[in-house]
């Protein structure tokens, strides 16, 4: 008799719960979950009550924000090599014009799974979950709570993550088992009727992915805005002492709450479209361009998600090593306010050539250009911080000045696509890919990067090496405006995008990005290698304040903390116990 | 059994519950979603988040008893499969139906134990 799929998995689902229901007899106490039982809920049982257990128990069952920072950090970190791998299979293919170093690994089918996926990866899986990382770690501590206000749903929010990643990325590997399971090609934008019509249940695994990544987002953001809301203790941080970062980590998740359920509706009509025989994008009344609308109403959306905590990061580091106060500190909250809800009336312009009615271009076009100046109030603000300051030129200063150098460029090539006539000859160029990358690498990573060798000493308790990290900006800043100009070239060119080949008169400025990705690659390296190797076996810090923020009266609330830690450690016997027991915790 | 106190009572920190609710919800998604031979592994998952759903509220201390919100995850299961097989998709249906239908059955054992008939 033939052994059937279902019953394979039946009796593998079957296992997966006796190995749950046992792991969790094994670590709950059943007893007081009823209320006839023995012990009884909420009586002391005479044990300590420690925070967490020690292990790998631990990092499965921990609810504290730290640790779930910690987790979503790593989690970034991993997705931010698997976007890089793929980028570099590509700007590695790109080097001349045919299909050559692709060609017997699956050619122009896998350039653009590889694109689809590099795209996704790092907007979805590395951006956001590094930024939600840090909110999770810091917010708490900047804004005086003793932890999320929702916990076990921030603990949920987190795992939802790796396992929609599993979905998400399972068209890549499967194929290598010999399941025919093929990674989508359709590009991050999920463009219909390509989209809804590709076949191949691969593009199905990779959207439900998706759709479950949202629900991860979503409830991340909201337990955000509950957190700033009702546990920032009033009396330390009122409204009026909140600091930049919550504030644009309180608008991000105001953004979230409204973009992304769109998105999770049209992926889910999408799913519907190629699954159940619905035809929402199919039909005369839906058709591509309602893909592209509802798509774009989150897209938007999603870029400033995805770019207003980076800003609030740079306004918050730049004035520690300026030694002097954000200039304009309202003027920011303001311009970060204005931008969330002006990221909202100007989805269009990323359909300009679709035929839409002229004058409803002319009116996305002007919101465009309007969106345009609070950036380049919070710029000017941010370089008016620096000016007759005293600058410390940290890794993470570095950085922060970097940011503002590539957020000029993508701003600006952003406002100029924004322009109808414009856009209408640059749309799907290279000038359209070099404007995103300007911001989404060298605005938002190095925001990222910034935020971490910053709080560093607080996540680990040791400091980074310097001059990795000063070869890691470097390799980073050049490489990166090396690549993205010529990106920009390449646009004016004519050179369109999502081509995995092209004509050879390109050649050169193909070849002078490839060159430019693997500097920054390079540089990546050298950040990985840095904080892996600083993490274990860095230099202790031996201060509660390594960055001599209290000489600028600028010793703010996460720091605080950090020393109060400090103080009770050794007064627990040690810094050096303290840190070995927690070393040992860990293993 | 009182020599040993559960994980989320010794530590004040920690819950085993929320990355089953994710797995479960992850596999309730992909499975019944996508049918056909994954079924099982969404009845699977189902089960799994049904159950981490219960534990988590009751571990939370948002309910004091196991038995109401079994019976509320197991109505919600059993009415979204009820649906299903009336608008004709008799697999999926089928399995969402059973699957609450568990954790109603479940509720009423829970009922019985917790007032004592057990
Ligand atoms: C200063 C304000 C900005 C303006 C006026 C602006 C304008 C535009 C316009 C008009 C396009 C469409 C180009 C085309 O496809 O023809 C575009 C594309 C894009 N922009 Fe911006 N942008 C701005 C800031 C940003 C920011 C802050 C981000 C990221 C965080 C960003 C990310 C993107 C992305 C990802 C695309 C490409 C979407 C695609 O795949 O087609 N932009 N931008
Ligand atoms: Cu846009």
């Amino acid at each position: 008799m033939a052994v059937s799929p279902e019953l394979v998995f039946s009796v593998l689902m079957g296992l997966l719960l006796l190995v749950v229901a046992g792991w969790l007899t094994r670590l709950e106490d059943w007893q007081a979950y009823t209320p006839v039982g023995g012990g009884g809920y909420g009586e002391s049982t005479g044990h300590g009550h420690e925070e967490k257990p020690a292990g790998l128990t631990r990092w499965l069952t921990t609810v504290d924000h730290k640790d779930l920072g910690i987790l979503y950090s790593l989690f970034g970190i991993v997705a931010f090599a698997w976007g890089g791998i793929t980028a570099m299979l590509m700007r590695v293919e790109l080097t001349t014009p045919g299909m050559d170093f692709l060609a017997s690994f699956g050619g122009v089918g896998l350039y653009n799974a590889l694109l689809t996926t590099h795209g996704i990866t790092m907007l979805f899986l590395f951006a956001a979950p590094l930024i939600f990382g840090f909110a999770n770690y810091m917010v708490p501590l900047l804004v005086d709570a003793d932890d999320m206000a929702f916990p076990r749903i921030n603990a949920i929010a987190f795992w939802i993550l790796p396992f929609a990643t599993i979905l998400m990325w399972a068209g890549f590997f499967l194929p290598l088992v010999g399941i025919d399971i093929q990674a989508a090609k359709t590009s991050w934008t999920l463009y219909t009727p390509l989209s809804s019509t590709m076949q191949g249940t691969g593009v199905d695994v990779f959207l439900l992915g998706f759709h479950l990544s949202g629900f991860s987002t979503t409830m991340g953001a909201i337990n955000f805005i509950a957190t700033i809301v009702a546990e920032r203790d009033s009396v330390n941080v009122p409204w009026s002492k909140l600091d930049i970062f919550s504030w644009t980590i309180l608008t991000q998740g105001g953004l979230i709450l409204f973009a992304f359920p769109i998105l999770t509706a049209a992926v889910t009509m999408l799913l519907l479209d190629r699954n159940f025989g619905t035809m929402f994008f199919a039909g005369e009344g839906g058709g591509a361009m309602l893909w592209q609308h509802l798509f774009w109403f989150f897209g938007h959306p999603e870029v400033y998600i995805l770019v207003l905590p980076p800003m609030g990061l740079v306004s918050l580091i730049l004035p520690k090593f300026a030694g002097r106060k954000l200039f304009g500190f309202k003027f920011i909250v303001y311009s970060t306010l204005a931008i969330g809800i002006l990221s909202f009336g100007v989805w269009a312009h990323h359909m300009f050539t679709t035929g839409m009615n002229p004058r409803l271009t002319a009116s996305f076009m002007a919101i465009s250009l309007a969106i345009g100046i609070p950036s380049a109030v919070k710029v000017f603000n941010w370089i008016t911080t620096l000016w007759n300051g005293k600058l410390r030129m940290t890794a993470p200063m570095l950085f922060s000045v970097g940011f503002v150098q590539n957020f000029i460029i993508g701003g600006v090539t952003g406002v100029f696509l924004a322009a109808v006539p414009f856009d209408l000859v640059m749309q799907d160029t290279y000038y359209v890919v070099g404007h995103f990358h300007f911001i989404v690498f060298g605005a938002i990573g190095f925001a990222l990067f910034a935020a971490m060798y910053y709080w560093f000493p607080i996540m680990t308790g040791r400091m980074y090496d310097r001059r990795l990290a000063l070869w890691h900006f470097w390799l980073s800043i050049i490489g990166g405006n090396v690549t993205f100009i010529a990106m920009l070239i390449l646009g004016y060119g004519g050179m369109p995008r999502r081509y995995a080949t092209y004509l050879p008169k390109f050649m050169t400025w193909h070849a002078v990005a490839t060159v430019g990705a693997f500097i920054m690659t390079f540089g990546v390296v050298a950040f990985v290698w840095n904080i892996w190797q600083s993490a274990l076996y860095g230099k202790r810090v031996d201060s509660g304040d390594p960055w001599n923020l209290k000489q600028s009266d600028q010793f703010s609330n996460e720091w605080k903390w950090y020393e109060g830690k400090r103080q009770t450690m050794l007064a627990d016997g040690g810094e050096e116990d303290a840190d070995d027991a927690e070393r040992n915790a860990a293993d | 059994m009182e020599e040993q106190p559960g994980l989320s009572e010794q530590y004040t920190r920690a819950s085993p519950w929320p990355v089953f609710v994710a797995l479960g919800l992850v596999l309730t998604e992909f499975g019944v979603f996508l049918g056909n031979y994954l079924l099982p592994v969404g009845v699977g998952g189902v089960l799994l988040l049904e159950a981490s759903v219960v534990g988590i509220l009751r571990e939370s201390g948002y309910v004091d008893s196991l038995w109401p919100s079994s019976l509320g995850v197991g109505l919600f299961v059993g009415g979204v499969g009820a649906a299903l097989l009336t608008v004709g998709r008799f697999n999926r249906g089928a399995a969402l139906a059973g699957a609450g239908g568990i954790a109603v059955l479940a509720a009423v054992g829970f009922c019985c134990y917790e007032r004592g008939y057990l």
